[in-house]
C-alpha cells in the first residue's frame, strides 16, 4: 500500500467523483470543486490526475451519449472503483489515527 | 441561436492546436469539456473573457500526460518496419560479403580522405582566430602603383617612424607594434647562453618587436608582466619551450643572457610567454625588444629604409574604409618632403603612386598571396583545390556504391516483386533501400574514422600540420553521424529508385532481364571514374618529371658537395685562420665566406641600379647587391663568361663589380660590359666598375627568371661555404668538426648541405607532388575496387555462358580475351576523354615555371598504358579464374 499513496489533489478529485455519483465528468467535477472548496482548477491539471487515477485503477470511465451542447462532443463519466473506495477508506483511517494522536493543546494553538 | 453561435464559438486555431498535440484517446472528452466551459463562461463573463480563459486552458493542457506520445500506434508500426529493414540489410551484407566489403571499403577510403581534408581546411581557416578580439587587429600594407614590369606591387615593409605616424595622426589607431625579422638585422637564428655558462645554445625564430606586441596579441604570460616584459632596452622574452630548454623548471625572469656571444650586450629576460600556437601567423621563439633599439644612427626617424612589419589595433567603432582612404596623407606629409630634399624630380608622382591600407590579421594567412609579407602563409586556392579533391574522391566512392547496387539488382528483383505483390508501396521499398545504404554508410564512417586516425601522422607530415581528430569538441560526433546519413542517402537514392521501380509482374514472370538494363549507366560511371583516375596518373607523372627536371637542371652554379657551415661569424677574428685551416684539409677544395648564397634562407639585399650618371633620367631597375669574398665564384663553381674574377693583387677591386648576364642586359651594356661604370642609389657617391660578367645562375625559385644581380668584395660572415671533393663525406665532416671544436669549443657545430637546401626551395612543389601522388593512388584504388566488383558480377552473370563455351571447346585465352574486351571499351573511352583534359591542366600548371619540360606524347602513352594495365590486372583476377574453372560446376545446377 505504501507506494500507492494518494496525493492531496488526487484524494479531493476522487471524493468529488464519489459525490457526483455517476454524473462526474470533467466540467462537473471542476464546478463541484470550485463551489465546495472555493478552489480554481484548470482542465489540464484535472485531466492529468484523472488519467493517472484511471491508470492506477482507482477510477473507471465510460463515454456517454453525444448531445447538442459542448460542440457535440461526448462526455466521459468517471466512477470510483472498489480499489479506489478502499484507497479512500485507508486514507481516511490513516488521517483519523493521526488526528487522534494529536494532543489537545497543539490544536488550540492552531485555532487561535 | 444560429446568429449567436458565431459569437460563442471558441477560437478555432487553439482548438486545432489542441487536436494536434492531444492524446487521441483523450481528445474528444477534453475538447467537450473545454467547449462546455467556454459556453458557460461566455454566458457568465462575456465572449472576450471566455476566449482568454479558453486559450489559457489549452496551454495548461499542453503538458506531459496529455500530449500524445511519440510512440503511438502508428509510429510503433514504423519502428517495426525499420527493424525489419535493418535485419534485411544485415542479411544482405552478410550474404554478399565481397560486394559489401568493396562498397564499404571504397566508401571508407573516400570518407577518410574527406575527413582529413575537412580537418585540414578547418585548420587553415582557424589562423589567428584564437587571439581575443582579433577583429580589431590589422597588418599595415603598402601598395606601389604602376611599377614598371610588375604593375601594382603590395608589400608589408615599412620604415621605423611609420608606426608612430599611424598612432599620432589617426585617432582610430589605438595601438601599434612593429616587428623586424630580417636576418641582416640579427633576427632569425642566433646563439644564446646564460651568464656564467660558456656553452651556447642555438635557437631559431628570433624577432625584434615593440613592447606592445605582447599586449596586442594577448599572449598568455607564463612568467613576468605583459606590459613590462619588453619595456626596458635590452630586454628579451622567451617562449615557454625555449625557457624550459635553457632553464628547466625555473622562473628565468631577471636573468642575464648573451646573444651571439656578444659580451658587451647583456640581455635581461623580461618574461616568458606561451609558445605561439601553430595556427598563428606571427611565429617566434625569442622576442628582442625594439625599445631603445637603433639599428644605425638616426634609423628610428629615417623614412627611407623599409624593414618593419607594423601590426595595428584599431578602435572597435572605427570605419576601416574611411581610415584606409586617409592613410595616403602619410605619404604627402612625411615621404614627399624627404624625396624633394633628395632632389628626386619625380617625387610628386612617385609619392602619389604609394597607397597604404590595413588588412585584417585573420586575412593574412589565406587572402594575402599577392602581398609580399615575410611571414609563412598559405593561399585560399589550396583550400579550394583540396576541397574539390575531397568531393572528387567521395564522388568516386559513391559511384562504386551505385554501380554495385544496381548491378546486384538481379538478386533483389524477385524480392522487390514479391514485396510489391504482397502490398508494399514503392515508398516502403525506397525506405528499405535507403536504410540499407545508410547502414553501409554508417559502417564506412566508423572504418573511415579509424583509417583517418591511422594515416593522420603521415598526412600531418605531408601537409606540415599538427592536426588531431577533435573528439573533445561537442560537434564532432554529431556532425559525423549527420554527414554519414546524408552521404548514405546521396549514394543510395538512385539505386533505391531504380530497384523499387521494378514491375512485379514482369519480374515474377521472369521476362525482365535485370542488371542488363542499368549497364549503360554503369558504363558511363566507369568511364567517369577512369577518366578521373587517368587525369590524376598523368598529372602525377608530369609533376614528377618537372620536379626532377628542376632539381637536376644546370643552375649556373655547382651545389653538389658544398657544405654550408653556419654561425661562423662567432669566430670573429679567428675566421680567416679558420678558413686557412679548412683549406689544409686535403679533401677540402675551396672555401668561401659569405651569407649571400643562391639557396633559400640566406641573405638578400635589393637595390636600385643605374648606369653611372643616369640616376636623374632613368627610373633605374631593381637588382641584388651581394657581398662576396675572393674565392666565392670558384667555390660555387660559377662561370665567368667575360672579364675576370676579383683579384687580391689589385687594390682597385674594392670598387669593382661582377654582374650577371641579366644585369648586363638590363643596363644595356651586354655587348661590351667590361669597364662600364654603374651605381646604386643608396650610395650614389660610390660608382663601381664592372670587371666581369658571370653566367646567370638561379638564386631564386626556378618559377622565376634570373633577375639582375651584382657582386662586390665585402664581408658577411655568418655562413662559410666549403667545397669538398671526397668519396667519404662523413670522414671529411668529422675532420671539419674537429677543427671547429678546436677553434670554437663553445659554439655548436651546425651545417647544411647546399644541395639539400636547394631542394628545400622546392618543398612546396614537392608537397604538391606528394599530395597529388597520394590522391592519384587513392583514386586508382577506388576505381579498381569498383571495376573489380563489376568484373565479379559480370563473371557471375555469364557463368553459364562461359561454361557452355568451355564445354564446346573454347580456349581459356579466348574466354579471358572476351571478358576483358567488354571492359576495355569504357576504359579506352576514358583515356580518350582524359588526355585532352590532362594536357590542358598540366599545360596550365607548367606555365608557372620559367623552365619547363615539354609535354610530349610519351607521358600520355605511358599513363594510358598504365591505366589499361591496372584495369587488365584488376579484371583478370576474375576472368582468368572463370576461364580455368571447371565448366561442370557452372552447369550442374540446372
Amino acid at each position: 500500500m505504501g507506494k500507492n499513496h494518494l496525493g492531496e489533489f488526487e484524494e479531493i478529485v476522487m471524493l468529488t467523483v464519489a459525490i457526483l455519483h455517476g454524473e462526474a465528468y470533467g466540467v462537473a467535477i471542476i464546478e463541484e470543486m470550485e463551489t465546495r472548496l472555493n478552489r480554481s482548477v484548470s482542465i489540464g491539471s484535472l485531466q492529468v490526475v484523472l488519467k493517472r487515477l484511471e491508470e492506477k485503477g482507482y477510477l473507471t470511465s465510460e463515454l456517454g451519449q453525444a448531445t447538442k451542447v459542448r460542440g457535440g462532443k461526448r462526455k466521459r463519466f468517471f466512477t470510483v472503483t472498489n480499489l479506489g473506495k478502499e484507497m479512500l477508506q485507508t486514507s481516511k483511517e490513516q488521517r483519523n489515527s493521526l488526528w487522534n494522536a494529536v494532543p489537545e493543546f497543539s490544536l488550540k494553538a492552531i485555532s487561535l | 441561436m444560429n446568429d449567436k453561435s458565431n459569437h460563442t464559438r471558441p477560437p478555432w486555431a487553439f482548438l486545432a492546436f489542441l487536436r494536434w498535440f492531444c492524446d487521441p484517446r483523450l481528445v474528444e472528452d477534453i475538447e467537450g469539456d473545454l467547449v462546455e466551459r467556454f459556453e458557460i463562461r461566455t454566458l457568465k463573463k462575456g465572449h472576450k473573457t471566455a476566449t482568454r480563459l479558453f486559450i489559457k486552458d489549452v496551454f495548461q493542457l499542453f503538458r506531459p500526460g496529455i500530449i500524445r506520445s511519440f510512440s503511438g500506434s502508428q509510429s510503433l508500426n514504423q519502428f517495426g518496419m525499420l527493424q525489419n529493414n535493418i535485419k534485411v540489410a544485415r542479411r544482405q551484407l552478410m550474404r554478399n560479403k565481397m560486394y559489401s566489403s568493396i562498397k564499404i571499403g571504397g566508401f571508407a577510403i573516400g570518407i577518410a580522405v574527406c575527413l582529413l581534408i575537412a580537418l585540414f581546411i578547418r585548420d587553415e581557416l582557424s589562423y589567428d582566430r584564437h587571439i581575443p578580439d582579433h577583429e580589431n587587429l590589422y597588418l599595415s600594407i603598402k601598395e606601389y602603383n604602376n611599377v614598371p614590369e610588375y604593375g601594382d606591387v603590395r608589400a608589408a615593409w615599412f620604415s621605423a617612424p611609420f608606426a608612430q605616424a599611424l598612432r599620432e595622426d589617426f585617432p582610430e589607431v589605438v595601438q601599434t607594434a612593429r616587428t623586424v625579422n630580417g636576418e641582416n638585422f640579427g633576427a632569425g637564428a642566433n646563439s644564446i647562453r646564460e651568464e656564467g655558462n660558456p656553452r651556447n645554445n642555438y635557437e631559431e625564430g628570433w624577432i625584434f618587436a615593440d613592447p606592445e606586441i605582447i599586449d596586442m596579441f594577448r599572449m598568455p604570460m607564463i612568467y613576468g608582466d605583459s606590459k613590462e616584459a619588453l619595456k626596458n632596452p635590452l630586454s628579451i622574452v622567451l617562449t615557454q619551450s625555449v625557457s624550459e630548454k635553457l632553464f628547466p623548471g625555473e622562473n628565468p625572469v631577471g636573468k642575464t643572457v648573451y646573444a651571439s656571444d656578444l659580451d658587451e650586450r647583456p640581455f635581461s629576460i623580461g618574461g616568458v610567454v606561451a609558445d605561439p600556437p601553430k595556427n598563428s601567423t606571427l611565429q617566434f621563439r625569442v622576442l628582442v625588444t625594439l625599445s631603445g633599439k637603433e639599428f644605425w644612427e638616426g634609423e628610428q626617424t629615417f623614412w627611407g629604409a623599409q624593414n618593419y612589419l607594423v601590426f595595428t589595433r584599431i578602435r572597435e567603432d572605427a570605419n576601416l574604409a574611411n581610415l584606409n582612404s586617409r592613410l595616403k596623407e602619410i605619404g604627402t606629409k612625411y615621404i614627399l618632403p624627404l624625396e624633394k630634399e633628395n632632389g628626386n624630380p619625380n617625387a610628386e608622382e612617385e609619392v602619389d603612386n604609394i597607397n597604404f591600407f590595413l588588412k585584417p590579421l585573420t586575412d593574412i594567412h589565406l587572402h594575402a598571396a599577392d602581398i609580399y609579407i615575410p611571414l609563412a602563409k598559405s593561399d585560399i586556392e589550396y583550400v579550394y583545390i583540396f576541397g574539390a579533391i575531397a568531393l572528387f574522391i567521395l564522388g568516386l566512392a559513391c559511384i562504386n556504391f551505385i554501380n554495385l547496387s544496381t548491378a546486384k539488382s538481379a538478386n533483389r528483383a524477385k524480392e522487390v516483386g514479391l514485396r510489391k505483390t504482397i502490398g508494399s508501396y514503392k515508398s516502403n521499398l525506397i525506405n528499405q533501400f535507403l536504410t540499407e545504404s545508410i547502414i553501409y554508410s554508417l559502417i564506412s564512417f566508423a572504418l573511415a574514422v579509424l583509417l583517418a586516425g591511422l594515416i593522420l601522422p603521415y598526412f600531418n607530415a605531408l601537409a606540415g600540420k599538427s592536426i588531431v581528430l577533435p573528439w573533445d569538441t561537442f560537434w564532432f560526433i554529431p556532425i559525423l553521424l549527420v554527414t554519414s546519413i546524408l552521404i548514405g542517402v546521396i549514394a543510395g537514392v538512385y539505386p533505391a529508385f531504380y530497384l523499387s521501380s521494378f514491375r512485379p509482374a514482369a519480374v515474377l514472370k521472369g521476362t525482365l532481364s535485370i542488371g542488363a538494363k542499368g549497364s549503360k549507366l554503369r558504363n558511363v560511371l566507369v568511364v567517369v571514374q577512369f577518366t578521373a583516375s587517368i587525369i590524376l596518373i598523368i598529372g602525377t607523372f608530369v609533376v614528377y618529371q618537372q620536379m626532377s627536371f628542376i632539381l637536376n637542371r644546370q643552375t649556373g652554379f655547382d651545389k653538389d658537395q658544398v657544405v654550408m657551415l653556419e654561425g661562423t661569424n662567432q669566430m670573429g677574428d679567428q675566421l680567416e685562420s679558420f678558413k686557412n685551416e679548412l683549406l689544409n684539409i686535403p679533401s677540402v677544395e675551396n672555401v668561401a665566406i659569405g651569407d649571400y648564397l643562391p639557396v633559400t634562407g640566406t641573405l638578400r639585399n635589393g637595390n636600385t641600379w643605374w648606369n653611372d650618371g643616369k640616376t636623374k633620367e632613368d627610373p633605374g631597375f631593381p637588382g641584388q647587391n651581394w657581398r662576396v669574398d675572393y674565392s666565392y665564384i670558384e667555390t660555387l663553381g660559377m662561370n665567368i663568361i667575360e672579364g675576370r674574377n676579383f683579384s687580391k693583387e689589385l687594390r682597385t677591386d674594392s670598387a669593382a663589380m661582377i654582374i650577371n648576364q641579366a644585369m648586363a642586359r638590363e643596363l644595356g651594356i651586354a655587348d661590351n660590359p667590361i669597364g662600364k661604370r654603374i651605381t646604386n642609389r643608396s650610395s650614389n657617391r660610390f660608382v663601381y666598375t664592372v670587371i666581369g660578367v658571370v653566367e646567370d645562375f638561379n638564386y631564386d625559385l626556378m618559377t622565376e627568371p634570373v633577375r639582375p644581380l651584382a657582386m662586390r668584395l665585402g664581408r658577411s660572415s655568418s655562413i662559410t661555404s666549403v667545397k669538398v671533393n671526397a668519396e667519404n663525406i662523413s670522414a671529411t665532416m668529422a675532420e671539419i668538426e674537429e677543427l671547429w671544436m678546436k677553434m670554437a669549443p663553445n659554439q655548436p657545430f651546425m651545417y647544411k648541405f647546399m644541395d639539400q637546401q636547394f631542394a628545400q626551395m622546392y618543398a612546396s612543389v614537392q608537397q604538391v607532388r606528394d599530395i597529388l601522388t597520394a590522391f592519384a593512388i587513392l583514386a586508382v584504388i577506388i576505381a579498381c575496387l569498383g571495376l573489380f566488383g563489376l568484373s565479379v558480377f559480370m563473371v557471375e552473370q555469364r557463368n553459364k555462358e562461359i561454361s557452355v563455351r568451355l564445354v564446346l571447346g573454347a580456349k581459356s585465352s579466348q574466354i579471358v580475351g572476351m571478358l576483358s574486351f567488354n571492359f576495355m571499351k569504357p576504359i579506352l573511352l576514358a583515356l580518350l576523354l582524359a588526355i585532352p583534359v590532362a594536357w590542358y591542366m598540366m599545360k596550365e600548371w607548367l606555365s608557372d615555371f620559367e623552365y619547363q619540360i615539354d609535354l610530349g606524347a610519351g607521358v600520355f602513352v605511358f599513363a594510358g598504358l598504365a591505366a589499361i594495365a591496372i584495369a587488365m590486372i584488376t579484371i583478370s583476377f576474375q576472368s582468368v579464374q572463370a576461364a580455368f574453372s571447371n565448366p561442370v560446376k557452372g552447369l550442374r545446377n540446372e
